[in-house]
């Protein structure tokens, strides 16, 4: 019998690099924006002549950079604003889905209504999570550029003979943070859980940095977060203390699009739990509802035994790999395979 | 190894507290508490336009993404950060520094209902007021008109006293934007944005 060995899309282990090439956009323009807004104010204050050469050297700057793009900067290039909190683009209006529960939750003590035009602006983030998981985390997140830079650099420590934290703890801590957040949110009648989710920080610090002069009290929580990370588990404030995190992690539980692995191409490397960020377990067919599809698994995989399958549940684990020394000499069927392959 | 996991469990436990605490704690250590509080604050500090008239109500519904502030062009819009304690990155315009120019960018942008589109007449940061006991004209020492000739408003919101070219007067048209601040030329700065309740609209009436 030719088991037909199914190969995943060749594209597929590429969308590590769209990823990267996503997050990088999406921290370049958080950067830029504050820019883009402060050039903004110059041009609709005709302020040219009376800028100091530093001013008039970002107005040059920025001018260069939109002026393929507008010849109106005070009113186009309001076309793209906010950060990943919140954010219009071209009108429409995005919204992180925590936004709306955290505010829902701050509600609660003065007893406002829900107002639907806000819980509609988070409607397109929570269908694509439902479809895509927390796919935000992975390909999105401005935090998550820099947690991941920070995990690399954590790899330079150990090559370098420090020993960086790798510590494991329970991931459903992090619900736990998600209902505290919620709660004193709702105490103060304020958006505390905005001050413990890492994307939010960055876009409201970045802003406050570039364009109102100096930074705040989320930049040393972000910094904390960092050694955190470094120190104590890697990548632990998103496995375990995230708030954002945990929401989009329940509401990606019964994601559509998961990634699974094929067994018969699978040689039981462990590459794939090496590479994932999230500690989850791929070799053993485990992503749970914590695996926000950033596919570095199947970027990794050296035998392309990973792929995309649309159903809303993990598959039963399938044993070791067929192409493992485990699973060597087991059954004929497998016999061939390995002879084939 | 009991002990062990017991001591993990604590450990696990600290943080969690931490993550919420920390940020929290932050915020009301790092509020210098009582240097501006009171009424210098209600004096000095505006909402933006169409904003929710109950602050709490506000606070409440602002979610912090810092929209209003990134579409503002006289970029009068700042946040509350280590002052604010819980009102912490919620706007507010300092008319001393800048005032609003009432332009509508950010009630058009804000995504929640803290900042809801407000006909012009309509809006209301609250009320200019005059200190007649420092203004230059109004004490005799010289002509001004700073806070006259800037507003946005004209003859609805600020004009002189009929019988002296020179001495400005608040009408009841205001609606707060604050440039009249922004302008004036006196250290003390005898003109500010004040609530605007009932008593107020009388006594500026007189």
């Amino acid at each position: 019998m030719g088991v037909s060995v199914q190969k995943p899309f060749f594209l597929w282990r590429h969308l590590n690099k769209l990823r990267w090439v996503s997050l990088s956009i999406v921290f370049t323009m958080l950067v830029l924006l504050p820019f883009v807004h402060i050039y903004q104010t110059y041009v609709a204050a005709y302020a040219y002549d009376l800028l100091s050469p530093s001013e008039r050297q970002l107005y040059d700057v920025m001018e260069a950079l939109t002026g393929p793009f507008t010849d109106d900067p005070a009113q186009d290039l309001d076309a793209i604003k906010g950060n990943t909190w919140s954010g219009t683009f071209w009108g429409w209006k995005l919204s992180d889905p925590l936004a709306a529960a955290g505010q829902a939750a701050a509600g609660v003590k003065t007893r406002s209504a829900l107002y639907w035009p806000f819980l509609i602006t988070t409607a397109i983030p929570i269908a694509l999570t439902v479809v895509f998981g927390r796919f935000f985390c992975g390909w999105i997140c401005p935090a998550t550029i820099l947690y991941e830079l920070n995990t690399n650099f954590a790899a330079w420590l150990r090559w370098a003979g420090l020993k960086p934290g790798n510590r494991h703890f329970d991931k459903r801590i992090k619900y736990a943070v998600l209902a505290l957040g919620l709660v004193l949110s709702g105490v103060t009648g304020s958006m505390m859980v905005a001050a413990m989710y890492p994307p939010a920080i960055i876009g409201r610090e970045i802003y406050y940095g570039v364009a109102l002069g100096g930074f705040g009290a989320g930049t040393v929580f972000f910094l904390a977060t960092l050694l955190f990370d470094l120190l104590v588990a890697r990548r632990g404030f998103c496995r375990y203390l995230c708030p954002g995190g945990a929401l989009y992690s329940l509401l990606g539980r019964y994601r559509v699009v998961r990634i699974c692995r094929i067994v018969e191409n699978c040689n039981d490397c462990a590459k794939c739990n090496a590479i994932c960020e999230f500690d989850l377990d791929p070799m053993c067919d485990d992503f749970g509802q914590e695996c926000n599809n950033c596919t570095a698994c199947m970027a990794v995989c050296p035998t392309d035994a990973l792929t995309f399958t649309l159903r809303p549940w993990d598959g039963p684990t399938r044993g070791p790999g067929h192409l493992g020394r485990q699973h060597r000499g087991k059954s004929e069927i497998d016999e061939k395979t390995k002879e084939t392959a | 190894m009991e002990r062990r996991g017991f001591l993990q469990d604590l450990t696990v436990g600290a943080v969690v507290l931490a993550a919420g605490a920390v940020p929290y704690g932050f915020l009301a250590l790092l509020a210098p508490g009582g240097q501006r509080g009171g009424a210098a604050q209600a004096r000095n500090y505006l909402r933006p336009p169409g904003a929710l008239k109950e602050d709490t109500a506000f606070v409440a519904a602002c979610i912090g993404c810092g929209l209003c502030g990134e579409v503002c062009p006289p970029r009068c819009i700042r946040f509350h950060a280590r002052d604010g304690g819980t009102k912490v990155n919620t706007p507010y315009i300092d008319p001393e520094q800048k005032g609003c120019i009432l332009c509508n960018k950010c009630m058009e942008v804000c995504p929640t209902e803290a900042l809801i589109e407000t006909p012009l007449p309509d809006i209301d940061m609250g009320i200019a007021r005059i200190d007649r006991t420092a203004c230059y004209p109004w004490v005799d020492r010289g002509i001004c008109g700073a806070c006259v000739s800037i507003c946005p408003l004209s003859a609805k919101a600020i004009g002189f006293k009929m019988w002296n070219q020179y001495r400005p007067v608040i009408k009841n048209g205001c609606v707060g934007c604050g440039v009249c601040v922004e302008v004036c030329p006196h250290p003390s700065v005898p003109i500010w944005v004040a609530e605007r309740t009932d008593e107020t609209a009388r006594k500026q009436k007189a």
